[in-house]
Order: structure tokens, then C-alpha cells, then sequence
């Protein structure tokens, strides 16, 4: 099986809803937030930010951007700076694995990743009494020290390869393999499959003129597109991320 | 052979990098780990056979279809159904981690007697002995329910009275059933025929009604086109969630909204755009104006855009008259793609506020919004799965919690079509429980149970021989052979939803232009949500991102 996994997301139908951060933390096993939690020490491999045009009044727009890890195809720059091998792409999936069993929590490829999609795992993962009963049991809890990012529901995709094996099949049916987010997703904003098979509704998406991907003249060939009809909202692709998303640009 | 000092360190230097040439340290660096990924204090997920269930959300009034991934007999997930007529497989954000909420810090464990922990036992006593003293009432959240006939059957046959608190929702469509003589949860909003939607604040694509419905409706149909079959315009103060995606923005001033309304009824009355169905508003359009903080032309330019696609609807966040009059005004009601009436025979419940003087006990059902305050002195028996703060409930009676309790789900209050589904008891409580039901099934055994109630429910759809079960296949009730068959497929997760009923067979009257100083409150986020708190995970949402304010007076 030789994929390349990405998403398209219609930022013109995302609404901002945020259903798609509480399906992946539910789903991941992400604790909820340390009382000393902040936008910046959270833990959300999925992150909707909301952005503006930058005017005031009636001439105000918004719109809302997910943010997930990019799984950059070419020279992805968390996998070159980690000293531990902790991070690697699977060649037959297009996935950016993380693995936090190698972790040494350097940070490194935090630094390096240019989407600030990657997050430190600043706390013991804590559940209120009891409530560990409700954890997803095919994906481990991971340990303070470590970073954290999407990898695209990784374990969804073992269930769907066991499906299949069990079924004597070699490959999955791409029914069985959604990641959290997508399923979550209310108007359907996010499409999910392989960028790779031109017969996938993903692919044709991907190539739509107003399709594009965050800071591409970076390089690192993101699997993950957007599109938007808005012209302001595809002119932040190329700005400062961090500064747009803050809703600080003009 | 003599070592030197310096024969030490360069044999202590060649030995270290040595070492390092060797898989030793890199083989213990990878072991201490892997050793503090796996400290016992952490949590480890409860392992066991995996299975899937179907169900029905009970947290909120909209009825959303949903599917709960079960491990070990406990919740572990939860998501949406697609095969669901209303939701089609979507959900509000907070759903997704609902199942966390039966373990959530501030569950309701015992009973409490006036700040005291108390016994079952002694709250049925008291309870009891209230009924023979004087007379009583119940109050509901969700009327219609099973449990609901229940709580009338008791107060009938105990000299108490049933009362109901409706939801926001309900109560913007109090004002039709006002002028129309049907009951209010006889009336819902054809959402799915309309080409027009006009929101008065309500938060459409956040939460409001059944959360999904018309999210669905708008990604199908509007989002991102620049002429979309489906038009959202919506009046609000601020830029909210939903006036972001809307088709257009009107930024009228807040609390001004009934004044916009009727300069709008002026403007279609005067340039002749509507059928003359109401009398003409006393404001002139100049004083809308000036009150509502736009133009004259403006508001013109809403009124015409407003029939250039119909058909058209008006919704409004709460029972704001003078926005549901423009509702009547635009032949919106009875009409196809406006109000519609979902049910031939339903009856109209008393609203709780206010409760009736001199009460010797109210009991409140733990579907009651916490806010809810009975304003009198009599004993109060509060149930809740989880306890707000703040409520000075004489007793307070711990209650099931999400998918704890046997229970059916009547329409929701925005729906079209009239629906019935089953929530089954899929969790096991963490502590002894009670419903209000239950409550008082064991002070009257000659009361019907709540199983009986949807059993007899079950047998009306099937003797009447109309409507579609959706469950894995759509199946028309006709095609069923019996009604335990059509109640095996709704304890399955299936929804039942009748067919359309013919509109126009009620009338709204208008004499005179409604100019009530009511104010329509933009519904926040948090508001539409029933339980006292949230899951811990949506702590995503506001403190661990800027997506969504903190919501106000509800704790994670």
C-alpha cells in the first residue's frame, strides 16, 4: 500500500465551531487543560484560529483557519532537526509520525516547524477521578516532557488495516480510515484521502485554482491544503503565520 | 609505569568518547525513555471489547442522533450519525466529549438536604409528607417526554400542578402560538424549504436548535457561494460566529432590534413588496432608524432583499413579538419554508414562571435549566447529575447523567417534521441515582412507568401508520410488522420522523403592530447547552486556544 494522506479544508465552510479540537483531543486522549494552561502551553494538535481581514465596522470579515501538522512531504523540517529519531515519515502513508516513546522533549522541532503545529507537553496528563474509564483505548497516554502533534489518527488507521487483513484484503477501504476531525467537522469543511489517487475527491481538491497551502514558498510541500473563495483569506498563505493568525496583520 | 595526572585525563577522555562510539548510551538514553512514558501514576485507558451503539443525545433539547463507541461496557467516544434525518451525522463541539461527563468533578454524588448530605429515604419522606400537606407542582424541562406523563399523572391524582420551562428556542415561537391558538410545541420552522433565512440574533450556525440541522443546510446549500440558494442574512450587534459566515451582516444597535423591525414591516407595508396581512407599525422608518443606529436606506435595502429570494423566514433569539410579527407580515406562517405546524394533536403545557402561590413542595426535573429559580417558599426537590453551585434547592437529588437513564426523545422545538427516538441506558452511574420518575413511581406504584409510556407511544406511530424509521436503512413505518418491531428499532438508535403535514390550517391575527419593549438577548454559545457544566475538553476551546470566550457561569 503506497499512499500520500492529506486534508483540504474549506475555509469558506469551516463556521469555527471547534468541534474538530474536542473530537482529536477526545479521540487522541489529550488530558483537558492544566488550571496553569495557556493558549500558548495548551495541547491541541488541531487548532482553529480565528483571523480578520483587519478592518473594524461593517467592513469587518473573519474567518476561521484549522491548524494540524502540515505532514510536509519534502525536507520536513521536524524530522532533520531531531536528535532522537523521534520523528519520521512513513513512506507509505505520507504521515509525519511522532513517536514519544523517544521523545527527549529538546524541542527542537518545535523551533523548527514553521506552522507552529507542535505542542510540549508542559503537565502530567491529569483526568478528574474516574474519568480515565473514558479514554479511547487504542491510543496511548502520553507523559509530560514530551511533544505532542496530530498524526493523523494513526491508530484509526491500524483498526482499518486490521479490518482489512481480517477481511483478507491488502488494502483499506478508505470508508474505514477518517481521522476525528473530518468525521467531527459539522458542515463538511475538511476532506480527507489520498493526494496521490486521481480518483479521490481529495486529489481534485487539491488542484482547484482556489486552492493553496500555508507559507509554500517554504518548500516543504504540505499535505494539507486550503481553499477559500475570499481573496484576503488566500493572501495570508504567504505572510508571517504566527503574526496573521493572531488577527494582528492589516 | 607511572600515570600521571595527565595520563588520567586522557584516558578518562579517550574512554568517554569511546563510550560514545558504542550503542551503550544511546541504548539507555532510549530506555530511561521509554521507562518515563510508562510511570503508574499515569493514566492508562480501561481495556475490553469494543463495540458500537446507537443512541440519541439527552444533554439539550435538539435530539441529535449519535454513535458511542463502547469499551469494557463504558463510553469511550462519541460521534455523529449521518443516517440521521435532522442531523445528518453532526453534532455541537461539546457532544464530542460527553461521554467524559459522568466523571466530571462537580457530579452530583448524594443527597443533600440544605448543604447537608441526607438519604433517599429521608427525601422521599419529606416529599411525602409535603404531598399531604398541600399542594405541589412539577416542573419539566422537556414536555412530551415519557417521563412527562408520569409527572402529570402524579399531580393529577396528588392536587399539584404540571408546569414546563421552555426552552429559548421555544419561547421565540410563543408568540405565533399566542395568535394562533396552537400550542407552542406543536410549531416549528420549515428551515429546509426556505431560501431566505433572516436571524434576529439567533445563533443559527452555533448551536441553536438542533445543533447541525441548519449547519448542514448552509454548507449544502450557501457556504462560500456568492449567490447562494440559501440566503443568512443576520442582524446582530457584533460579529458573531454566525454573522461571520452569513450571507450579509446588518449591525443594528443592541436592544434595538424590535424597532428595526417594524422600519422593516413599514418599508415592505408602504412599497407594496408583501400581501397587506397586518397592520402598519407606528414607528416611522426615519425612527427605526435613528433607533436601530443604521439608514433609512439600509433598512429599505434589508426589506427588499429580504423577498427578492423567497421563501423567507424570520427567526428570532427569543419571544420578541415585533420580530415574529414580521414573520405574518411576509406570509411566512403556515406557509411552506417559514413557521409550520409539525402536529395535528398536542397539548399546551403551563410554563412555570410564574409558579403558582402558596405550593407546599415544587419539584424540579433535572432537565430544568439550573438557572431556574421557582420564585416562591415553598420546599424545593431539585434533581441534577451535576451540581452548578450557587442554588439554594432545599434538597438536592442526584440524577442519571449522559446515557444513564432509559429515556425517549420527543421533537425538538425548532423541528419541522415531528420525530421520536430512544436514548437507552448504554453507562453505568458512578453513584446511586434516581430520575424524577423513579422518584415518584416509588412514592405511587399505581403510576404508569416510564417503559409503559413509550411502549403505548410506539403503538400510536405504528397504529397510525405514517412515517419513516431511519436507522441503518430508512424503513416506512407501513413496512413494519408490529410495534415491538418498531420499538426494537428505535432502542437500536433509530429515529422515527412522520411525514409533512399539510400547512396553512392555522392563522395568525394580527390587530394591532406589536411594539413590546422586549429586548432579544444574541444567545451566547454556552446558552443552548443544558447541563451546569462542560466536559474537561472543552477547555480546548477557550483557555487552551482564543477560538471561543469563556463561558459564563458553566465550569469544565
Amino acid at each position: 500500500m503506497s499512499a500520500r494522506y492529506g486534508m483540504v479544508i474549506d475555509l469558506d465552510r469551516c463556521a469555527g465551531c471547534g468541534a474538530c479540537m474536542v473530537a482529536c483531543a477526545a479521540e487522541n486522549n489529550v488530558p483537558p487543560a492544566s488550571p496553569r494552561a495557556t493558549p500558548r502551553t495548551g495541547l491541541t494538535p488541531m487548532l482553529v484560529r480565528k483571523v480578520s481581514n483587519g478592518m473594524e465596522g461593517t467592513a469587518r470579515r473573519e474567518a476561521f483557519i484549522p491548524i494540524t501538522c502540515m505532514h510536509c512531504g519534502n525536507e520536513t523540517p521536524c524530522v532533520s532537526v531531531c536528535p532522537q529519531q523521534a520523528v519520521e515519515v512513513d513512506k507509505s502513508t505520507g504521515i509525519v509520525m511522532q513517536m514519544p516513546q523517544r521523545c527527549l522533549g529538546c524541542r527542537y522541532c518545535m523551533a523548527a516547524c514553521p506552522y507552529h503545529a507542535r505542542y510540549f507537553n508542559w503537565w502530567d496528563p491529569a483526568w478528574p477521578v474516574g474519568m480515565e474509564k473514558s479514554l479511547n483505548p487504542e491510543v496511548a497516554v502520553r507523559m509530560r516532557g514530551v511533544v505532542e502533534k496530530c498524526n493523523l489518527c494513526h491508530a484509526r488507521l491500524h483498526s482499518a488495516k486490521e479490518k482489512a487483513a481480517a477481511a483478507g484484503r491488502k488494502e483499506i477501504d478508505h470508508a474505514d480510515y477518517i481521522p476525528a476531525c473530518v468525521e467531527a467537522c459539522p458542515t463538511g469543511a475538511i476532506l480527507f484521502g489520498d493526494l496521490s489517487d486521481e480518483s479521490d475527491p481529495v486529489f481534485s481538491a487539491a488542484h482547484f485554482p482556489n486552492a493553496f497551502r500555508l507559507l509554500a514558498r517554504l518548500g516543504t510541500e504540505p499535505n494539507v491544503y486550503y481553499k477559500s473563495e475570499q481573496a484576503w483569506v488566500r493572501a495570508l498563505a504567504e505572510r508571517d503565520t504566527e503574526r496573521a493568525t493572531e488577527g494582528k496583520h492589516v | 609505569m607511572k600515570v600521571s595526572r595527565r595520563d588520567l585525563l586522557i584516558g578518562s577522555a579517550g574512554a568517554t568518547a569511546g563510550l560514545l562510539l558504542t550503542p551503550v548510551p544511546w541504548k539507555l538514553l532510549g530506555d530511561v525513555s521509554i521507562w518515563t512514558q510508562n510511570f503508574p501514576w499515569i493514566p492508562q485507558p480501561v481495556h475490553g471489547p469494543v463495540e458500537t451503539k446507537y443512541s440519541v443525545c439527552t444533554l439539550c433539547d435538539g435530539g441529535c442522533g449519535i454513535r458511542v463507541r463502547m469499551a469494557a461496557n463504558c463510553p469511550v467516544g462519541v460521534a455523529g450519525v449521518s443516517s440521521h434525518p435532522l442531523t445528518k451525522g453532526a453534532l455541537c463541539p461539546l457532544a464530542f466529549a460527553a461521554h467524559q461527563l459522568n466523571w466530571h468533578p462537580r457530579r452530583l454524588r448524594e443527597v443533600r438536604h440544605a448543604g447537608r448530605a441526607a438519604s433517599w429515604a429521608e427525601a422521599q419522606a419529606a416529599f411525602e409528607k409535603a404531598c399531604v400537606e398541600g399542594p405541589i407542582a412539577i416542573v419539566d424541562g422537556r414536555p412530551g417526554r415519557a417521563v412527562s406523563s408520569v409527572f402529570e399523572a402524579f399531580t393529577r391524582k396528588h392536587n399539584g400542578s404540571y408546569r414546563v420551562v421552555l426552552s429559548a428556542e421555544s419561547q421565540a415561537l410563543a408568540p405565533y402560538a399566542a395568535w394562533s391558538g396552537v400550542p407552542v410545541t406543536s410549531l416549528g420552522y420549515d428551515l429546509e424549504n426556505a431560501r431566505t433565512v433572516v436571524s434576529f440574533g439567533a445563533p443559527v450556525l452555533d448551536g441553536w436548535g438542533t445543533p447541525g440541522r441548519f449547519t448542514r443546510l448552509w454548507s449544502e446549500r450557501a457556504a462560500g457561494a456568492a449567490d447562494p440558494q440559501l440566503r443568512l442574512i443576520q442582524i446582530e450587534p457584533s460579529l458573531s460566529r454566525t454573522a461571520a459566515r452569513a450571507w450579509r451582516w446588518v449591525p443594528v444597535r443592541e436592544g434595538s432590534e424590535a424597532e428595526l423591525a417594524a422600519g422593516v414591516a413599514r418599508v415592505l407595508l408602504e412599497e407594496h413588496l408583501v400581501t397587506p396581512q397586518g397592520p402598519m407599525p407606528q414607528l416611522s422608518l426615519a425612527e427605526a432608524a435613528a433607533q436601530a443606529g443604521l439608514t433609512t436606506e439600509a433598512i429599505r435595502n434589508l426589506a427588499r432583499t429580504m423577498v427578492e429570494n423567497r421563501p423567507v423566514v424570520v427567526i428570532a433569539a427569543d419571544g420578541n413579538p415585533a420580530i415574529a410579527a414580521l414573520n405574518v407580515l411576509l406570509g411566512a406562517v403556515a406557509a411552506p419554508g417559514g413557521i409550520v405546524r409539525k402536529r395535528r394533536r398536542v397539548q399546551s403545557h403551563i410554563p412555570a414562571d410564574p409558579v403558582p402561590g402558596r405550593l407546599r413542595a415544587v419539584l424540579v426535573d433535572s432537565t430544568v435549566p439550573w438557572e431556574f429559580a421557582a420564585p416562591t417558599d415553598a420546599e424545593v426537590f431539585r434533581f441534577a447529575a451535576w451540581d452548578g453551585g450557587g442554588n439554594g434547592a432545599g434538597w438536592l437529588l442526584p440524577a442519571p447523567g449522559f446515557l444513564e437513564e432509559l429515556t425517549d426523545v420527543p421533537t425538538s422545538p425548532t423541528s419541522a417534521l415531528e420525530t421520536y427516538a430512544v436514548a437507552l441506558n448504554l453507562a453505568v452511574p458512578p453513584t446511586e441515582v434516581q430520575s424524577a420518575a423513579q422518584f415518584l413511581l416509588q412514592i405511587d406504584p399505581t403510576l404508569p412507568t416510564g417503559e409503559k409510556v413509550i411502549h403505548a407511544h410506539c403503538e400510536e406511530i405504528f397504529r397510525a401508520r405514517q412515517g419513516t424509521v431511519y436507522g441503518e436503512h430508512p424503513i416506512a413505518v407501513t413496512k413494519l410488522d408490529s410495534a415491538q418491531h418498531l420499538e426494537e428499532q428505535l432502542r437500536k438508535g433509530a429515529v422515527w420522523m412522520g411525514d409533512p403535514q399539510s400547512a396553512g390550517k392555522f392563522r395568525c391575527e394580527l390587530k394591532e403592530w406589536p411594539m413590546e419593549n422586549c429586548v432579544s438577548h444574541a444567545s451566547s454559545w454556552a446558552r443552548a447547552w443544558a447541563p451546569p457544566v462542560f466536559p474537561p475538553l472543552a477547555t480546548k476551546l477557550y483557555q487552551e486556544s482564543n477560538l471561543r470566550e469563556p463561558p459564563a457561569g458553566r465550569q469544565a
